[in-house]
């Protein structure tokens, strides 16, 4: 007896791959994709990450393995599974010459959303738009269309939210206020699929992290884990002559990997579990420092640690 | 259904707005109908009435006659009467094509039965118009003689007519001008808004809802089908009133507006489909669009150009357009087919369109 559908993962690949012009865009992928949870899809341009969102969303077809979406098997020709996913797409594709109101008042048609005005009411309250309702979306900035873009997708109310690349060309303000949404609507139990370029907007989104890389699953695990094997990297600002001085204080500690040089300074990459604390005290006490930051490790990191290990699913 | 009616109504409305927040894009639209039917008004008018001095050195009532035998040639001479020096230097300035002299005893030789030379001097700088003056002033000749019963005038065309009234070049013209208009309007405008949800990246959007993509689109393109027609009733109103041109038959030639604005708005969303860019699609539609309308019977019906041309104009909803329009305005039958069949092929090319559309669009947004 099949399980309820509700104990059943939202998203599920199995072995799919996808080619175009000669070209392997996604290689053998699976995953499932829990129901309330964030879910996020990590990796490079270029590494599959639209790819993979675009076999959920049946922008695209599989060419090979199977995929299915809430309980239904794609490529699905209904519109009933259409009504149950919503897309913010990295474009955020709205029409410029008219107004928010106006955009959602569209897509609230093709939808066919009961109340439109009390939903759409509601959508802008939650992205934090209702005053900017009547603006031209020509003039809103990128952040602002890119909430425009998401209370779009939520018009419908939807059980699955696939979101690429949320805060791509938006300032650092508006990337918080994006990251506040999401985390709303994990509270409130959408599940949502997340794809990004940087592993810090991954650890402060998911739950669960799927990477890729030349389009293939290479991890998937918690973000936590994600950063154990990649590991932190301490930021320092310094003068040039200062750089040496860095790399005598922290040579010889344990759980640090190596020291580079940066445009303002250094960056001294420690192994996942290595305490900060005690390396920044080391380089505050024997070198001249303007400034530091504790960060994750960037993708590269992420992936000079997994080397080319296998998805451990 | 009803989940298509509200988005074609959805697109019909967003539509609007944006329309009404680009009015020069709409002002472009109603202009370039007009500006057409003005450019080919030129063809004919550049080609129909050559600048011909007249000087009349007789001043007799024979010659009195005789120069109106000469204003009668159809499609002749604009004759503009001068004396000799001046028709001279007009001639050798380049203002003129011809002058005809009536030399002095024109008249009296003319009762007396004596042969008259009429000098003629051309400038054969464009044959064509030269060779419509040679043409005309033997008919005008002709004409002038069978009124006055001369001996020795043995040439007497009997005309019959197949259409009950003549029709004039320009009024022929401008009317196909319409089918023209239709094309380049309705075309463009419902080309742009389709081209437009691409380079936007909203034709994703619309993959993604529940209802085909052509639903909004449709929606859309009633607004712009809508724009399109008031811009040819504009246009139409001014061939009637500034052209001079009533229909025959009004109803005829609403209906064949209407008809012509469904259909080459249905060309607009295959080719904006296709395309997928406003600058591209536009440059194309203006492209096809005058060798369409030449080889479509707009200057002349189509089998009077021979079998290949003819055969080759039936590959162009033009062709069809320019047939139902000229029988709604003159009563004119210019294509062997009926009525009837002409506006069948051009909801054939409607038909058509939507399919290429539909399928398009299905294979351009979903890889």
């Amino acid at each position: 007896m099949p399980a309820p559908e509700h104990d059943q993962p939202v998203v599920r690949l199995d072995a799919v791959t996808c080619r175009a012009g000669g070209r392997v865009l996604l290689d053998d992928v699976t995953l499932a994709v829990d129901r309330g949870r964030v879910t996020g899809v990590l990796g490079p341009n270029g590494a599959g990450k639209s790819t993979l969102l675009s076999v959920v969303t049946g922008l695209r077809r599989p060419g090979d393995g199977t995929a299915s979406v809430l309980g239904v098997r794609l490529p699905a020709r209904g519109a009933s599974l259409r009504r149950r996913i919503g897309v913010v797409l990295q474009e955020t594709a709205l029409y410029e010459e008219l107004t928010t109101l106006e955009n959602l008042r569209f897509t609230a048609a093709l939808y066919g959303v009961p109340n439109p005005r009390l939903r759409i009411d509601a959508v802008l309250e939650l992205v934090g738009l209702s005053s900017r309702a009547d603006d031209v979306v020509g003039t809103l900035s990128g952040g602002m269309r890119r909430r425009v873009a998401i209370a779009r997708a939520l018009l419908h109310d939807p059980e699955l939210l696939v979101i690429d690349e949320p805060t791509l060309g938006v300032d650092v303000d508006a990337r918080h206020a994006i990251w506040s949404h999401i985390r709303v609507l994990r509270a409130t139990g959408t599940t949502v699929m997340v794809a990004t370029n940087y592993l810090d907007e991954a650890e402060a989104l998911c739950d669960v992290v799927a990477v890729l890389r030349d389009g293939r699953l290479v991890a998937y695990e918690t973000p936590a884990q994600l950063v154990a094997r990649a590991g932190r990297c301490i930021d320092i600002e310094c003068a040039p002559h200062a750089i040496a001085l860095v790399g005598r204080a922290v040579s010889g500690v344990d759980g640090v990997l190596r020291v580079d040089a940066t445009p303002s300074g250094a960056a001294v990459f420690l192994h996942g579990d290595t305490p900060a604390d005690d390396v920044v005290r080391r380089v505050l006490r024997d070198a001249p420092v303007g400034g530091f930051r504790v960060r994750a490790a960037d993708l590269a990191e992420v992936f000079r640690a997994l080397g080319a290990a296998p998805a451990t699913t | 259904m009803k989940a298509a009616a509200a988005a074609v109504w959805a697109g019909a409305r967003a539509e609007a707005v944006q329309l009404r927040r680009s009015p020069l894009l709409v002002m472009l639209a109603v202009i370039q109908a007009v500006t057409f039917l003005v450019l080919v008004s030129l063809f004919g008018l550049t080609g129909s009435r050559a600048p011909t001095a007249l000087v009349d050195l007789d001043g007799s009532d024979i010659a009195a006659r005789f120069v109106g035998s000469l204003s009668a040639a159809h499609h002749s001479f604009a004759l503009q009467r001068m004396d000799a020096r001046t028709a001279d230097a007009e001639l050798h300035r380049g203002s003129l094509v011809a002058v005809i002299t009536i030399p002095r005893g024109f008249g009296d030789a003319v009762r007396r039965g004596d042969t008259v030379p009429v000098p003629v001097a051309v400038d054969n700088v464009d044959a064509d118009l030269t060779d419509d003056v040679q043409r005309a002033v033997p008919t005008a000749i002709a004409a002038f003689a069978r009124d006055l019963g001369l001996p020795g005038i043995r040439l007497h065309p009997a005309e019959l007519d197949l259409v009950g009234h003549d029709t004039d070049f320009i009024p022929y013209l401008v009317i196909s001008a319409l089918a023209l208009d239709a094309l380049v309007v309705a075309g463009v405008l419902a080309a742009i808004s389709v081209a437009r949800e691409f380079e936007g990246g909203t034709a994703r959007v619309l993959a993604l809802s529940p209802v085909h993509p052509l639903a909004p689109i449709a929606g859309r393109v009633v607004t712009t089908g809508a724009v399109s027609l008031v811009a040819l009733l504009l246009t139409w109103v001014l061939v009637v009133v500034g052209y001079r041109v009533p229909p025959v038959n009004p109803v005829e030639i609403l209906a064949g507006l209407a008809a012509c604005v469904v259909i080459f708005s249905c060309v607009g969303v295959a080719v904006g489909a296709l395309i997928r860019r406003t600058l591209p699609v536009t440059a194309l539609i203006f492209g096809i669009a005058l060798p369409l309308y030449i080889d479509s019977g707009a200057l002349e019906p189509e089998r009077f150009d021979g079998n290949l041309i003819w055969g080759l104009a039936h590959t162009s909803p033009v062709y069809y357009a320019v047939g139902v329009l000229e029988d709604a305005a003159h009563g004119l039958r210019v294509t062997p087919e009926p009525v009837w069949l002409d506006m069948l092929a051009l909801f054939g090319w409607a038909a058509l369109a939507v399919a290429v559309a539909w399928n398009v669009l299905r294979r351009r947004i979903v890889a």
